[in-house]
Parts: structure tokens; C-alpha cells; sequence
């Protein structure tokens, strides 16, 4: 009965999404502000309805009612009950709705919060969101509905897929969709101003606070993902250039180039068709990027549905949207020529361009490199993976580049720059590097990639700990205090500045760790019987025993290795081989030691029935930078965000 | 601003979309004819470790078992044991040849592989994914074995490890080097 009330539920939220539009439409025709209220009202409502088909969902899921068929095929009455409401979006069906539930949450928020300052903008933001939603929740109840009986009803469910029944899961998802949805309410704005003619600076400063919450919001989802393949896949990395991984990679680089270049026109009045187009893009991005992990056009270790009839209605639907968009782009772009042209090449702004075309050119190679095997099947009828070594060679220069800017950006000024300020902000920094190069290198680091990202990682930091430490000492004169009050003071002072550099430093930190658990990660693969070890790095594991253990939902052989630092022992690691009941499936679940920020890392991926087993090790030197560097970034954000508001804004 | 960037703007989408109309009716995990029963494709290439030329025509009238590996891929190393093992089983059959291909791979990464996990054959270097194409591989590891008379008889993708390696050996690779040159085996 509860699941029948979802239903009927999404089904009235679908024809409100159309009530929206209709409302919109009246709002702009007559002009009379009853209809915008109504279309808010239909908003606030679709989210309350949209909020009831969860919750029966859920409701569905904790009890176990395998007589719906979404439940049926991701539950089982074994699956732990903290999975069983992550298991609401464990399928195609679920997640969608997530999709789209999330979609209202924010929709409302947007129509609530800036119904009186936007009142003319407001009709548009209902017009647009209502039409996404009206998209999505058509996809969901003629096509791919979680809320289907299943007659006779089985005895137990299928179970959730084992690779996601793990914590990152349960909050992947969310935070993913988050990020891809949250840059819906920039673009409903973007949609605004193109559609209502009011092209200038407004919707950018709106809209400011939710871009970085979207980015905040898919940088975490995209760590998080990246953290559970990392210990859930087995294969020590926590990025493998997969499709599905690139799908939400995409939109990041192009909406991260968004929320640089918007600087640009707060400012200087210039790229006013570049950010129309940006955030079309970046939104477009996510969207197609629904559409690729939706309709199993590209083989991925995330293969999810193949069906040539849901994938076409989900391409129509995009299809449009982003035609929509980029159509009224071109309609308006006469209009939207810049006031002002460029002063000089040395200057911020033109800093801030080639951090674009950095961005632009970094998201160009992830596309060609995602979409290759695509072209050349249809091209070709034949099937290739494009494998990492294309991606780190032609995206790791891209991305060193991009750290170089970002130790020059902030620190140069607008319009034009001269050769000695240059000087004098730069060469201290440009320095540092060096000398970092020089004693990276005497102590044995001799990788060029290495070599480099030390370079600029210590350019940057320095020119951020320079301008803060000087802005520190200014504020510490002038009150009289000690150079820690003084940096409070300077960060309150200029809480956007320096809150965006805190995410700076997320950033170096994070590539600290990208570089050093890549070119200095260790690997060993062996073939080993109890009472064996193997050496790796400063570390000998040694195969004590292998025994049976079992979980509520599953059966696994576990290798108990000892692990030896010299002659003593420092831990035990317990890698297991999975298999999940339900499903027969196989996992492999690693051990994981961590030290010095970084892993000892250990699967055991093959046991043979006269008891051969293979065994993975992987040092990862400084990998927890990666998941640290991601924190501080969001940090950053968070602190952004919550900003005091000045009088302009 | 001329008229240019709208136009490409236009076409790429267009070509975007009708691309991915395409893909829709594709099934990702489709493996083009697995080419069983047809003549292997010859190649030549470099060897990893020698740089000699490697051709398949040099090995006519043998029994080749072809192996596609990449130093970045994490599945070979889960076979590379058995693939030594099964190298080890018929090495002193004079009419078994057994060669690696090398895949998608950067030349040094590759040798530093060979150097650590051990090596007993030769490896052949697929320079410009040319070969992988000719032969459908869409991934590594993939094995193919091919008959004395240059014919495909047997593919697998994936590790060729536990059953898959009884049954590569016994079903496939021993029959075939006892076999009269008519007999046909089931993949």
C-alpha cells in the first residue's frame, strides 16, 4: 500500500512539473505575480510529493517487501540494514529518483531563497526547473519506475550488488548527484538572463554562493568514489581513467573553469558569452554524463543498464535541453559583446584566460579519450580501451600548467601588471622551487614528473604563504597585535580571498598526494603458500594462515599475513576473497595499514584449491594526502560560502 | 564576432548526439566476431626486450599461443604465474611457440615488467594498437591460440587462471599438439 502511495505521489509530481511550466509561462505572459506564486507553490509541492516517493521507497527497502520489484533486485533479507536504505540508490530505477528528488530540494530552496530579491527572474528559475524535473520524472514513471509490483512475489531478493554494498556507497551517490544537480539552479539563472534579456553581471553574483556548494558537492562525491574503488575494486588505485569516472570528471574541470572566469566579468565586465557558455556547458556535462552511465553506451566497470529504449529517451531529452540552451546562446550572443577589451597580456585577467583554455583543453582530452572507443566502433566496428598511459600523457602537462597559474593568478594584478612587481612578487617563489627541485633531486627523486609537480607545487604554496604572511604582518602593525591575530584579522578581512586560497592549498595538497602514491607506488604480485612471505619496500608480509570466515551475507577465504618493519611485527592485514550468497559474486575485499599518511596496501585476489594463493602488495606513499587535500578544499568552500555578505552583494 | 564559432558549435553537437544515437544500439559487452575458425592476421613487430623483428608467419606450421598484456594492467599480473607455468608445461614441444603482445604500453614500463615478474618467452610490441584492432582485443588480458595451419581455434578474455587454465591447456593447447591437422575443438 505504502509503496502504491509513492507512486501516486511521483505520478501527481509529474503533472505539477507540467502546472510549473504552464505557471511560468502565464507569469511572464500576464504578468500578473499570482501565477509566479502558484508555480512556486507547485515547486515547494513537487518536492514534498517526490520526498513521500522516497520515503516509501526506503519504507519498502527497511522492510523487506521483495513484492516490489526495485526491492526485489537490489535486497535480499541478509543485506545488513545500514545497506538496505543505501540500496534505495544502489539501481538505475532509485537513483534516478534520487536525481530528481534532489533536483526539487534545491529548486525550492532557490525559488524560496531568492523570491524577493529576483522577482522578475523568478517565473524563468520555475520555467526551467519545472521542465528538468518534468524531464526526469517522465523518464522515471513511464520508463523506468522503482515503484513496479513483482507477481508471484519472490521468496528473497537478489540482493545489492556486492561492490556496492560498502559505506562510501551510501554516500557517493548523494554527494555526486548533488554536484551535478546543484549546477541546475546557475544554469536555470544563465537560462534567465539569456531568455529575459537582463545579461549582466546579476545572475553571476546570485548564483556565486550554489556554484561553489555544486562544486564543493561533486569534488567530495568524486574523492568519495574515488576512495571506494580504491579499497573496493582491489587493484590499489584510486583512479583508472574508467568512463563513468570521467562522466563526472568532466563537468568539474569545465565548472571549475566557471567559477574562475565569473571573477573575471564580477570585475572587469569581460567573458560575458564565455560564462553563458561555461555554464551550459558544465551543466550539459552532467547530463550527458547521467546519459552515459544511464544507457550503457560505453563499457565501464560501472556497467549499468543496457537499454537502447530508456538511453534514447534520456538523449532526446538531453538532446534538447542542451540544444535549448546553447540556442538561445547563439540567438543572444550579438548582445552580448564585452564593454571592455583586454589591457595587457601581463594582467589577471588574462591569467584567468588561460586558466580556462587549461580547464577547456584538460575536459577536451577526457572527452576524446572517453568517447574514441565510441567513435571508432561506429567507425570501425572495432573495440579499443583508451588506457591510461594516454591520459597521464597528455593530461599531466595540461594539469602542471594549471598549478603554475595558480601560483601567479591571485597575485597579479588587474588590468596590467609591470615587469618589476612581477618581479617582486614572483622571484622569491620561483626560487623555492628551484631549491626544492635541487634537493629532490640529491635525495634521490630523478622522475620528471616528480621533479616538476615538486617545482610548481612549491611555487605556488610559497607565493600563498608570501601574499598571507605579508597581508598578516600589514594587519598586525595596524592593530597592534601579534602576527596570529593579524592573520585572523587579514583572513576576516578578506574571508573570500583567503577562504579561496585555503582550497588553493587543498589543491597542492591534494597533488602532493596524487604524485607521490603514482610515481612512487610499489607493487608486488605473488604466488604463495602458508608459511611463505614476500618482501616489499621496507615491509615482509608472511602468509600465516588461510581460513573460512563468514558474514551475515557472505562467505570468504581470508588470509591472515603477518607484517614484519626488520624483525618486528607491526600488524596483521586480513585480505579476504568474498563471495556473496546470494549472488555467487566474488569480491576482493584488501587490508589496509596506514603509516606516515601514506598505505600498505594488500589483496589476495586468487586462492587455489590446493592452497596457491595470489597475493597483492601496493606502498602507497602519502595517499592519505589525496582523500586530506580533498578536505581542506572543501574547507575552503565551506568557508566561502558562510562569508559575511557585503553591501554589494 | 564572426559567425564562425556558432556554426561549429552547431556541428559538434550534431555530430555529438548522432554519435551517441549510434552507441545506443551497440552492446558494450559485444565482442566483435571472435574471428574463431579464421585465419590468424600476421604481424610484425618489435621484441620488447631485443627489438628483432617478431612476425607471425615465422611460426607457420606451429601451435602459437598469443597473449595480450600491459604493464599497467592489474589482471595480467594476477596471470602472469600461470602464464610462466603453462610456457613452463609445453616449452620442450617443439611444435608449441608461445608469444606476448604487448599493449597500449610504454616501451621502458614494459621491460621494467618483464624485468620484475620473470619472462620465458618473447614479447612482441603492438606499436600502433594496430594489432590489438586486427585481432578485436578490447581490453587486457585476452589469449588466443592459433593452430599449426594459422588458424584461430580458441580466444579468452580475462586471466587465464584456475579452471580457465586446465582448460586451456588440456582442452585446447594439448589436443591440438596431438591432433591431426583435421580435427576440429570446441571453444
Amino acid at each position: 500500500m505504502i509503496i502504491e502511495i509513492g507512486h501516486f505521489s511521483t505520478i501527481v509530481a509529474l503533472v505539477l512539473s507540467v502546472f510549473g511550466m504552464a505557471s511560468a509561462a502565464l507569469a511572464l505572459k500576464t504578468r500578473n505575480p499570482d501565477w509566479a506564486r502558484s508555480g512556486r507553490m507547485a515547486i515547494t509541492l513537487i518536492f514534498v510529493l517526490l520526498g513521500v516517493g522516497m520515503l516509501s521507497l526506503v519504507y519498502a527497502f527497511i522492510i523487506r517487501d521483495f513484492s516490489v520489484l526495485y526491492v526485489a533486485n537490489n535486497s535480499n533479507s541478509k543485506l545488513p540494514f545500514f545497506y538496505t536504505v543505501a540500496a534505495v540508490w544502489g539501481g538505475h530505477e532509485g537513483s534516478l529518483l534520487l536525481w530528481v528528488f534532489i533536483l526539487s530540494v534545491f529548486s525550492t530552496l532557490a525559488v524560496w531563497l531568492h523570491w524577493r530579491t529576483q522577482p522578475t527572474i523568478m517565473p524563468y528559475l520555475i520555467a526551467v526547473e519545472s521542465a528538468i524535473i518534468f524531464g526526469f520524472l517522465c523518464l522515471i514513471v513511464f520508463l523506468s519506475s522503482p515503484f513496479e509490483r513483482l507477481l508471484p512475489v519472490p521468496l528473497d531478493g537478489k540482493d545489492l550488488n556486492p561492490l556496492l554494498q560498502d559505506p562510501a556507497m551510501v554516500l557517493h551517490p548523494p554527494m555526486l548527484y548533488m554536484g551535478y544537480v546543484g549546477f541546475s539552479i546557475p544554469f536555470s539563472f544563465a537560462m534567465a538572463a539569456l531568455f529575459s534579456g537582463r545579461l549582466g553581471e546579476e545572475w553571476i553574483k546570485v548564483t556565486q554562493r550554489w556554484s561553489m556548494f555544486a562544486w564543493m558537492c561533486l569534488t567530495t562525491g568524486i574523492l568519495l568514489g574515488g576512495y571506494w574503488a580504491y579499497y573496493e575494486l582491489g587493484w590499489g588505485g584510486y583512479w583508472g581513467w574508467d568512463p563513468v569516472e570521467n562522466a563526472s570528471f568532466m563537468p568539474w574541470l569545465v565548472g571549475t573553469a566557471y567559477l574562475h572566469s565569473v571573477l573575471v566579468q564580477e570585475k572587469r565586465k569581460m567573458f560575458k558569452v564565455w560564462n553563458l557558455f561555461l555554464i551550459i556547458v558544465t551543466f550539459s556535462l552532467s547530463l550527458i554524463g547521467t546519459f552515459l552511465v544511464r544507457s550503457g553506451v560505453l563499457t565501464s566497470v560501472h556497467s549499468f543498464a543496457t537499454d537502447p529504449e530508456r538511453g534514447l529517451y534520456i538523449l532526446i531529452f538531453v538532446g534538447t535541453v542542451i540544444g535549448i540552451a546553447f540556442g538561445a546562446l547563439i540567438l543572444r550572443s550579438n548582445k552580448l559583446k564585452s564593454q571592455v577589451e583586454m589591457d595587457s597580456l601581463i594582467s589577471r585577467e588574462s591569467i584567468f584566460l588561460f586558466n580556462n583554455l587549461f580547464f577547456l583543453v584538460a575536459a577536451a582530452t577526457v572527452f576524446l579519450g572517453t568517447l574514441y572507443p565510441l567513435i571508432l566502433e561506429t567507425l570501425q566496428d572495432a573495440k579499443v580501451t583508451v588506457g591510461p598511459p594516454y591520459y597521464n600523457a597528455v593530461f599531466m602537462p595540461i594539469a602542471l600548467g594549471l598549478l603554475f597559474l595558480m601560483g601567479i593568478g591571485p597575485y597579479i594584478p588587474w588590468r596590467k601588471a609591470s615587469v618589476a612587481s612581477l618581479k617582486k612578487s614572483f622571484s622569491t617563489p620561483l626560487l623555492a622551487g628551484a631549491v626544492i627541485v635541487a634537493l629532490l633531486f640529491v635525495t634521490g627523486i630523478h622522475n620528471l614528473y616528480a621533479l616538476a609537480g615538486g617545482y610548481v607545487v612549491t611555487f605556488a604554496g610559497m607565493a600563498i604563504v608570501l601574499d598571507f604572511g605579508k597581508i598578516s604582518q600589514l594587519y598586525a602593525q595596524r592593530n597592534g597585535s601579534n602576527i596570529f591575530q593579524g592573520g585572523l584579522a587579514a583572513f576576516t578581512a578578506n574571508q573570500r580571498r583567503y577562504a579561496s586560497m585555503i582550497t588553493h592549498i587543498g589543491v597542492l595538497v591534494l597533488v602532493v598526494g596524487i604524485i607521490a602514491s603514482t610515481v612512487y607506488q610499489t607493487e608486488k604480485v605473488v604466488s604463495m603458500r602458508v608459511g611463505d612471505e614476500f618482501a616489499i619496500g621496507d615491509y615482509r608480509m608472511k602468509l600465516t594462515k588461510i581460513h573460512e570466515v563468514a558474514g551475515g551475507n557472505w562467505n570468504a577465504q581470508e588470509g591472515v599475513f603477518q607484517v614484519f618493519k626488520g624483525e618486528d611485527v607491526i600488524t596483521e592485514l586480513r585480505p579476504q576473497k568474498r563471495i556473496y550468497s546470494a549472488t555467487q559474486t566474488p569480491t576482493t575485499e584488501s587490508a589496509i595499514y596506514a603509516t606516515n599518511m601514506g598505505h600498505v596496501f594488500l589483496t589476495m585476489p586468487e586462492v587455489s584449491e590446493d592452497g596457491v594463493a595470489v597475493a597483492r602488495g601496493v606502498l602507497n606513499p602519502l595517499v592519505l594526502w589525496v582523500w586530506g587535500g580533498g578536505i581542506i578544499m572543501s574547507l575552503g568552500v565551506i568557508l566561502n560560502i558562510l562569508r559575511p555578505r557585503k553591501k554589494e552583494e | 564576432m564572426s559567425k564562425g564559432w556558432q556554426l561549429t558549435l552547431i556541428l559538434c553537437l550534431l555530430g555529438l548526439f548522432a554519435l551517441f544515437y549510434q552507441g545506443l544500439w551497440g552492446d558494450p559487452r559485444h565482442i566483435p566476431t571472435v574471428l574463431i575458425e579464421t585465419e590468424a592476421p600476421n604481424f610484425e613487430g618489435p621484441d620488447v626486450e631485443t627489438g628483432q623483428t617478431i612476425s607471425l608467419d615465422q611460426f607457420k606450421g606451429k601451435v602459437v599461443l598469443l597473449n595480450f598484456w600491459a604493464s599497467w594492467c592489474y589482471e595480467c599480473k594476477v596471470e602472469h604465474e600461470s602464464i610462466l607455468q603453462l610456457h613452463q608445461l609445453f616449452k620442450d614441444n617443439p611444435e608449441f611457440v608461445m608469444l606476448g603482445v604487448n599493449y597500449q604500453d610504454e616501451l621502458p614500463d614494459a621491460q621494467k615488467y618483464l624485468k620484475e615478474y620473470g619472462s620465458t618467452f618473447s614479447h612482441v610490441r603492438d606499436l600502433k594498437g594496430q594489432l590489438a584492432i586486427d585481432y578485436g582485443v578490447y581490453g587486457v588480458p585476452e589469449t588466443f591460440v592459433i593452430d599449426q595451419q594459422g588458424k584461430i581455434r580458441h580466444k579468452w578474455v580475462g586471466p587465464i587462471t584456475g579452471e580457465v587454465y586446465t582448460n586451456i591447456t588440456q582442452k585446447v593447447i594439448a589436443p591440438l599438439l596431438k591432433a591431426q591437422p583435421t580435427t576440429t575443438v570446441t571453444s
